[in-house]
Formats: C-alpha cells, structure tokens, sequence
C-alpha cells in the first residue's frame, strides 16, 4: 500500500514538473518536448504491441493513417479537430483490426516481415496517389485545434494539450496491461501452447493487442501533425520504426515504464548531440548493439543491476 | 514487339542482382536463422568499395571487384563472430544487432564519400551490343549478369556437390540433429555469413557503375530481397534464384507498362499474399505449426 | 580528396554556428546569446545532410563566400549604420519536425532577419508559425506560396516557370522535333510541378507529348522505363525535374537515343560526360548556368562580379556547384539590396518593402507573379537563361521572356497543374 502512494507521489510530482518545465525552455525546445511526449505515446502504445511476442514493424505507418486520417477529415471534410482526433485512433485501430487476418496467420520472422510489407505498401500508395495524399509532399497547412479561444499555435498550449491527451492515454494503456487482458497477453507470449490448451484463442488476443496498439499511435499521429501542420509520407518510414524500436530495446521492453525511459533519454542526448551530425546514426547504431548485448533488458533494469553486483560483492548485505 | 523482347532482357539482366542480393539472406536466415537487416548494406559497401577504389583512386575494375567482395565478406564475418553468435538463443537479438550495424555503415559511407549527390562510377566497359538491329544491351550489364550468373552456378556446385555444402544445408534443415552428426554449427553459421556477405558485396560492385551510389540505396534492395526470399521460400536457394527471375521480370514488365511504384505496391502485396496462402514460398517446404 | 576537405570546412562552419550548441540543448536556463547591434544574422534552414543536401549545402558555401566578402570590405550600411551580416544555419535534412524546431531556433535565439529555404514540405511545416510571427521567409519553389502567406516570397529562383524558356528556344531551333516524351519523379514538389509546366509549354509550342512517365523514388533501374518511352519514338526527351538525371542519361546512351533532351538541371554534368560521351551530352538544354559564363557579363545581369564568385566557389568546393549554388546568394543579396532601400533589417519592413515594389531580378526584368496560380504574387519573374551544353561546358544560349511567355499562357499552364493534381487556386 505504502509502495502505490510513493509511486502516486511520484507521478504527481513529474506531472506537476512537466507542467512548469515548458516555462523555462527556449522556444524550439517547447516543440522539442511536445514531439517527445508524442512520442512517449508511441512507444508505450508499440510495447503493447510487442506483449504477445509479435514484434511488428508497421507501427509507424499506423502513426501515418492516424494523421493522414485526422489531416484529411480536417482539412478536407471540416471536421474538428476533437472528433477527427479520436478517429485518427479509430482508423488506424480499423487498418490493424483488418491487416491482422492475412498477418496473424504468420508468426515471428514471417510476422515481422509480413507486417514490414503491408506498411511499405501503404506508405508507397500514398506517395502514388497524389490525390487524395498528395504524394511526397503530402498535406499542408492542416488547421489547428479550437477550443475557448485558445491559440493552439504556440507551443505551451499545444504541450498542455498533448500532455493531458497522452496521460489519458497511458494511463489507459497501463491499465489494460494490468488487466485480465494484459496477463493473458503476457500467457499468449511466453506459454503460447499453454494458453492455447486452456481454451484461449491466441489468435483473437494477438489481434486485440495489435489493434489497441495501433489505435493509440494512431491518436500519437494525429496529435503531431496538427502541430507541425503538415504529414508527408516519409516520417513515416522504416527509419521512424527503426527509432521506435531502439527506443523500446533501450529503454527495456519488459516494464511500462521502461519504454517511456528509453525515449526520454535517447531523445535528450540526441538533441544534445546535433553537433555530432553525419554520425550521430552511428552512435544510435553502437548504442544499440551494445545494449542489446550486454543489457539486454534495457535502462530500467540497469539499477537492478548494478545492486545485484553490489549485493554479489557483500554477500551480508542481502540480509538487511 | 521491340519492346517486348527490350523488356523481357532487360528484366532477365536484372533478376542477376536480385539473386545476388535475396540468395545470400537466404542463405543466413537458413543456416542461423537470424534477419538480417543491414543484407542492403553490404551491397551498399560493396558499390562504395568500388567508386573509392576505382572511380577515386584508379584501382583496376575487376581488382576492386574482387577487394569489395572480400571487404564485406570480412565485415559479415565480424557480425558473425561478435554479434550473431552471442545472440545465437534470440532471432530478434540478430535482428536488432543488424539494425545497429545498418547505421553504422550508412554513417562509414557517408564519412567515405562526404555528403553530396550520389556517387558515380564510369562504366569500366563502354558501348552498346545490338543484337537484330533492336535489341541493345550494354556490354556493362552484360558483363555484371555474366558474373552473376556464373557465381550463382558456383554456388549451386558448392551446396549440391561439395561435403561442406551438404553440411550447410544439414545445418539449415535442423541445427540440432546436425550437430548431433558432428557438423560444427558455429563453423557452418561462418561460413554462411561468409559466403552470403561475399555475395551481397559481389551484387553491390557489379551494381556500382550501373546505378546511383549513395548510403541509402541499401533500402531498396533489402525491400527486393525480403519480397523474393519471401515469394522463393524462405530459407529454399533455389527458390530464391527461380523468384529473383520471376519478380524482376514482373517488376520491369509493371515499370515498362505501368509505373514502377506500381510495380512495388505490387510486389510487396504479393508478398503478403503469399505469406497468407503458402507461408512456406513456391518452392519452400511446408511449414508445421 | 576533395570531399574530405568539403567536410573539414563544413564541420568547421558548423562549430562556429552551433557554438554552445551542446550547452543550449542540455539545460534550458541559459540566456539568449545576444550578437553585438552592429551585426545582422540570415538564417539558412536547409538541408545539409541526407538526400536533398546538394540542394542546400552549396548555398551554404556561396552564402559564407558572399558574406565575408561584404564584412572584409567593411559590412553593409543599412539606414546609415554599418552592419556586418552574419549567416547562421541549421541542418533539417529535409525533415517537417525539424524544419518547424531549425526555424523557431533561427528566429528566435539567433535572432534571425530573414530565413532562406528550399522548399516543399519544410515550408509549409513552417508557413504558418512564419506568417504569425511575420518572420521574411523565402524559398525556392514558388509553388510553396499559398493565398495566406503573405511573409513566404521567391525572390531568385521560379521554378518550375522558367522550364518554358528552354521548351520556346528548342521550338525555335529545332522545328523539325515535333513529338516529346516526359519523364520525371511523380513527387509534387519537384517532378510534378515540372512535368505540368513543360507539358504547358510543349502544348503551347505545338510539340505532341506521346507518353509520361512519372516513377517512384523506388526506382533502381531506368532501363525498362527508358525503353518504355522510348518506343514512342520521340524526337524530345525531357527529363523535367528529376533527381535522377544521370542515370537517365545513361540509359538514353545505352539505348541509342538521337533525338534532343532537355531537363530542368544538369547537376554534376561533368559526370554524366564521364559515364557516357560528350558528343553525347552536347547539345542538351537545360537553365541553370554556370558563372564563368560569358554571357553572365551582359547588361542587365544583376550579380556582382559572377565570374570571380565562380572561381571562388570552385577554388574552395571544386566539385560542388549545383543549380542552387548562386541562388541563394541572389537571395542574400536581393535581401539587403531592399534592407537599404528599406533603411531597416526587420523582417516587416522588408516584407512590406517587396510586397509593394518592382524588383532588380538577377537574370533582368523582375515582375512579381504567381496570384493566379498560387493566390499570392509573391514570385519574382523575369529573364531566365536557356543552357545548352557546348564542347563539354555549359553556355548560355539566351535569356528567355518568361514574363511575356505568362502573360499570354497562364491559362494552359494553369489547367495542365490540375490535370496532374496540383495545388491551384
């Protein structure tokens, strides 16, 4: 009991510090943590995915038909901003829901490149037809939210909004994953056999994850471009998921808040190191492959183990 | 009636480097079971090698061909040895590493070569064979297909009619029952890795005076060898060869009739296409569940 | 190994305009830099790494050459005060996100008068923050302009309008060619703007397009689509704004074309004679010149000393000149030109300044253009060379009338852009 008021605490205290931080911050900075927190989203909606074992690599496409979605009924359909934003999730939820027939047969490799396919596919149609998408260029001068006057076009307002928006989120996401659903989730991964015997339908909860997965990058798709005010195909190709999933590994797949470690600090020493440039994908590359092979759990698990090697060295010390 | 017989050379020359480029991720996937993603790079290395040495420095052209082969031949075998052997227990762990490997060579490319336009790379062999007055190849395209062709022969004489071949291939079948028969599985995985780095390398060089070189182009060819390896079968070689033909005549009749981007949506729905109708590829064995 | 020392010189640029870069990044609490009142800072938010770089960085390089000259012989003097001018970029690798953070930082903690970029995406992620902020942004597609954008101007280049100069000089000497093939990138920001203007022109200029092919950027291998259109039997093959130009050049080589070619730019051509013939590459027409040309000392030209820019440039990039190499200096210069007309550096001042009168363009003339196309006449037009390639170098041929070419075609022009899906008003 003690333990869930500290991290209650906890996560009040870093509410209340992102609520002021944006204050302090110069001015491409804001934006700078508005795409984090977007991208937060984006990978604790990834980790979803990846709970039953398949590891997908169509999550950024799902980011790109939640915005492409959201841009298109904005822009061209007049939609407002708070109902295309919910179908933004819808759609690209519908898109997974639907790509989960012919890719759900497939598991491991063939998933993973099943799911690389479907997503190339869909990015190179919108790059093909220019009307609708407006190929390479995509579509521009998307509208900004609306809501009591509000100027949604400076970024603390918008950073408020993605905030709120992207806590909801998780914490939706963080309750699904301690629900009946999450464990059975975690059953579908690591006893797939099992839970099969037992009269789960392995096939139904790889689905679920994969759809709910995608339905909240789809809402992370749509709360990002009507910031930048523009969606082109490509950010939202193979190398955004490559991103994705160095966030995921780096930061640990295993616990929820692993993940959101992994882009929080990935993303400041990025920024911290645009000087490196030309050869900063190399230093993301190196920092991969270390972490895969010798953390293979990511960041979070990184105190755990540095206690146990303190614990190994004063064998006393694991009586207190 | 020209441009159909145009066409269909034009797409047989090309099937040579798809071969080139899906036979040797064939060939790592069978044997270590390992994705490996970065398959694009190597050819990337492999043209790079080629515009330093000899579009730069004037070394002779078949001697880079030869020194770029080799290169990423030694590049695949330090992935073998420090990255896919210590993840030997986890598929994605290869795959993850592959990635890291991906960035870090684009970014050795870009270091070699600067940033700027694409690399370029005079064709070591000029002119134009025409054959019945309407028919024109190259003699540089013919001269890359003759090479792929003949390594893919070689290669087809190492697995079928060598000791160490049959090994490979036992080791691809299942990994345990062979090194239950004393085949040495981390030698195998080796030579594997060897063999099909040397070839993406070989695609790369041969490539290099016929296309844009630049650290990306490694994108696309890894998209055309995941979609042949896939349609071929995954983890079948001649599979791979007999797909390789098929999709690159299918890919240069759509670009010729259609449009190439055509062709590619295309291509990757057929993929999917055949994932959910036989997982297993044209000429793949059926996998059981 | 020249490419090492254009790295070595870059880095070093990029030292000094990102000095406390890491600093800034890291905590947020330190104070804007605040440059001495006697300096004005041009922001450049271009790409300089990845695959559009050749269309940023040499801006880059001209953009440094032109400013320390200026600041050597004693800066600029804008409403009776001297100024040294001072250029600050920032890398977005042609990327939305980064284009939005890269002009907020230019403005806002370089303290930035005027942003120069090139186009596209990149600025119509920035348009609206600019147009708020009334931040001077210009670019080099024109197509960018859109009805609400009324700090977005094209002051230097007019693309894709001035493809029609080559396409009226080709009718004019070649009249026997009669039929064309287009083919081009199908990307809306380059290709497709392109390929519906040449069409435009080739209709006006009574040459029949037989076949276009707009392909991915998926493309390895142009052999098939060469072929293609090639079976057309064309007598012109126009290559409109491509990013693949050389090997394009090389499959019509290989292939045996005779007939003309003509394309937008002729990056690199040097290269292109290297991987084919030069009895191959002569004779093809494209705009873009290089400056040592004779023809760039007529009257009219309005570029200081454009032979000793070109020397300049290739004592220090030897292999780097693209089409935008002096583009953006035009730009440069144009900018302070009105900043003194003006008396004032600030972005509204000069906006209002260009909004409301005629301009020196670079090539001559200089009429503000684009309303009925885009909504906005914030694209200067005027004369544009036509280049043809002669002995293995590039030569102007003539300054074409793209004014008078628009003032009596808009109307082709306009319905050959909706046939292709483009943005019109």
């Amino acid at each position: 009991m003690l333990a869930k008021h500290r991290t209650l605490m906890t996560i009040v205290l870093i509410l209340a510090g992102l609520l002021i931080l944006p204050h302090y911050l110069k001015y491409h900075q804001q934006d700078f943590l508005i795409f984090l927190v977007v991208n937060v989203l984006v990978v604790a909606s990834y980790r979803l995915v990846t709970l039953t074992g398949e590891w997908s690599l169509i999550h950024a496409v799902m980011m790109g038909i939640g915005a492409y979605t959201s841009g298109m009924l904005t822009k061209f359909l007049d939609f407002s901003f708070w109902i295309s934003l919910p179908l933004a999730g819808v759609v690209a939820g519908l898109t997974a829901a639907l790509l989960s027939f012919p890719l759900f047969r497939t598991t491991q490799f063939y998933f993973l490149i099943g799911s690389f396919a479907a997503g190339e596919a869909i990015r190179l149609s919108w790059i093909h037809f220019i009307r609708p998408f407006g190929g390479t260029s995509g579509i521009s001068a998307l509208p900004s939210p609306e809501l009591l006057g509000i100027d949604f076009l400076e970024p603390i307002p918008y950073f408020y909004l993605t905030l709120a928006i992207v806590t909801a989120c998780l914490v939706i996401l963080y309750r699904i994953e301690k629900s009946r659903i999450g464990l059975t989730l975690h059953a579908v991964h690591w006893q797939a056999p099992l839970a099969e015997s037992v009269g789960i339908n392995t096939w139904n909860y790889r689905t679920l994850a994969f759809t709910t997965g995608s339905m909240f990058v789809g809402i992370a798709g749509a709360l990002k471009v009507h910031y930048i005010g523009t969606v082109t195909p490509n950010q939202y190709g193979i190398g955004f998921m490559v991103f994705i999933l160095i966030w995921l590994i780096v930061g640990g797949y295993k616990t929820f808040y692993g993940a959101i470690l992994g882009v929080i600090i990935l993303s400041i020493l990025d920024e911290m190191f645009r000087e490196l440039e030309v050869i900063r994908p190399a230093v993301y590359g190196a920092v991969l492959i270390l972490f895969i092979l010798y953390l293979p759990d990511g960041l979070e698990s990184l105190p755990q183990k540095i206690a146990s090697r303190i614990k190994g060295a004063s064998p006393k010390g694991s009586h207190s | 009636m020209e441009l159909l017989v145009q066409t269909m050379v034009n797409g047989i020359i090309q099937s040579g480097f798809y071969a080139l480029a899906a036979v040797g991720l064939v060939l790592i996937f069978g044997v270590m079971k390992v994705v490996n993603f970065a398959h694009g790079e190597l050819t990337m290395v492999g043209a790079y090698s080629v515009w330093f040495l000899h579009a730069q420095n004037d070394m002779p052209f078949l001697l880079t061909v030869v020194t770029a082969v080799v290169l990423v031949a030694m590049i695949g075998l330090l992935m073998e040895r420090f990255l896919f052997r210590p993840m030997t227990d986890s598929p994605l762990g290869g795959l993850i590493c592959s990635i890291g490997v991906l960035f870090v060579l684009q970014v050795a490319a870009t270091l070699v070569g600067g940033e700027g336009p694409s690399k370029q790379v005079p064709p070591p062999y000029e002119g134009t064979l025409v054959l019945f007055d309407m028919l024109r190849i190259p003699y540089q395209r013919l001269f890359s297909f003759a090479v792929a062709a003949t390594t893919l022969g070689l290669l087809w004489y190492f697995l079928t009619r060598m000791r160490i071949g049959w090994a490979l291939r036992a080791v691809a079948q299942d990994r345990e029952a062979a090194s239950l028969q004393g085949i040495n599985s981390n030698r195998m995985s080796m030579i594997a890795m060897g063999v099909g780095a040397a070839m993406a390398g070989l695609a790369g060089a041969l490539m290099a005076p016929l296309t844009n070189i630049n650290p990306h182009m490694g994108h696309n060819v890894i998209i055309t060898a995941f979609i042949v390896t896939i349609v071929g079968g995954v983890g079948s070689l001649p599979g791979a060869v007999i797909a390789s033909v098929l999709y690159a005549l299918f890919h240069t009749f759509v670009t010729t009739y259609f449009s190439g981007t055509i062709a590619t949506i295309s291509g990757l729905v057929i993929m999917v296409l055949i994932l959910i109708v036989r997982p297993s590829g044209i000429l793949g064995k059926r996998v059981t569940e | 190994m020249t490419n090492r020392t254009i790295d070595n010189n870059r880095r070093k640029f990029l030292k000094q305009a990102g000095a406390g870069m890491a600093a800034v990044a890291g905590a947020g609490m330190v104070p804007l830099r605040s440059y001495a009142d006697d300096t004005l800072v041009v922001g450049m938010n271009i790409p300089m790494t990845g695959d559009y770089a050749p269309w940023g960085l040499p801006g880059l390089y001209d953009c440094e050459i032109i400013a320390n000259n200026i600041n050597a012989a004693g800066g600029v003097e804008i409403g009776g005060k001297s100024y040294q001018i001072r250029v600050a970029a920032y890398d977005h690798a042609y990327d939305t996100e980064k284009a939005l953070q890269g002009f907020k930082k230019l403005v806002l903690e370089d303290d930035a008068k005027m942003v120069m970029m090139l186009g596209g995406s990149t600025v119509a992620s920035v348009l609206p923050w600019a147009t708020r902020k009334k931040v001077l942004t210009t670019t080099l597609l024109p197509s960018d302009i859109t009805p609400d954008s009324d700090y977005l101007f094209a002051t230097c280049e007019s693309h894709p309008l001035y493809n029609v100069t080559g396409v009226v000089w080709l009718a004019q000497n070649y009249p026997e060619a009669k039929k064309a093939v287009i083919v081009t990138n199908n990307d809306a920001e380059y290709g497709l703007q392109s390929a519906a203007t040449y069409k435009a022109a080739f209709e006006v200029a009574g040459i029949e397009v037989v076949d276009v092919n707009l392909h991915g950027f998926d493309v390895t291998d142009f052999a098939p689509i060469v072929s293609s259109v090639l079976a057309k039997n064309p007598d012109i093959f126009c290559m409109a704004t491509s990013f693949y130009v050389t090997p394009l050049m090389e499959q019509l080589y290989h292939q045996g074309f005779d007939g003309k070619i003509i394309s937008c730019t002729l990056d690199y051509y040097e290269e292109i004679i290297a991987k084919t013939s030069e009895e191959f590459v002569n004779g093809t027409i494209y705009q873009f010149p290089d400056f040592d040309d004779p023809m760039l000392n007529n009257e009219g030209i309005h570029f200081p000393d454009p032979g000793g820019f070109d020397a300049a440039f290739r004592k220090d990039h030897p292999n780097d000149w693209s089409a935008v190499a002096w583009e953006y200096p035009a730009i440069l210069l144009n900018w302070i030109e009105n900043a003194q007309r003006v008396g004032s550096g600030e972005s509204e001042d000069v906006a209002k300044y260009l909004r409301n009168n005629s301009q020196n363009f670079v090539f001559g003339g200089g009429d503000w253009w684009g309303s009925q196309l885009w909504g906005l006449d914030h694209a200067l037009v005027g004369r544009w060379p036509v280049v043809v390639i002669e002995n293995g170098k590039a030569r102007i041929q003539e300054y074409g009338d793209l004014s008078a070419w628009l003032a009596d075609h808009t109307e082709v022009l306009v319905r050959h852009m909706k046939e292709l899906g483009l943005r019109t008003v």
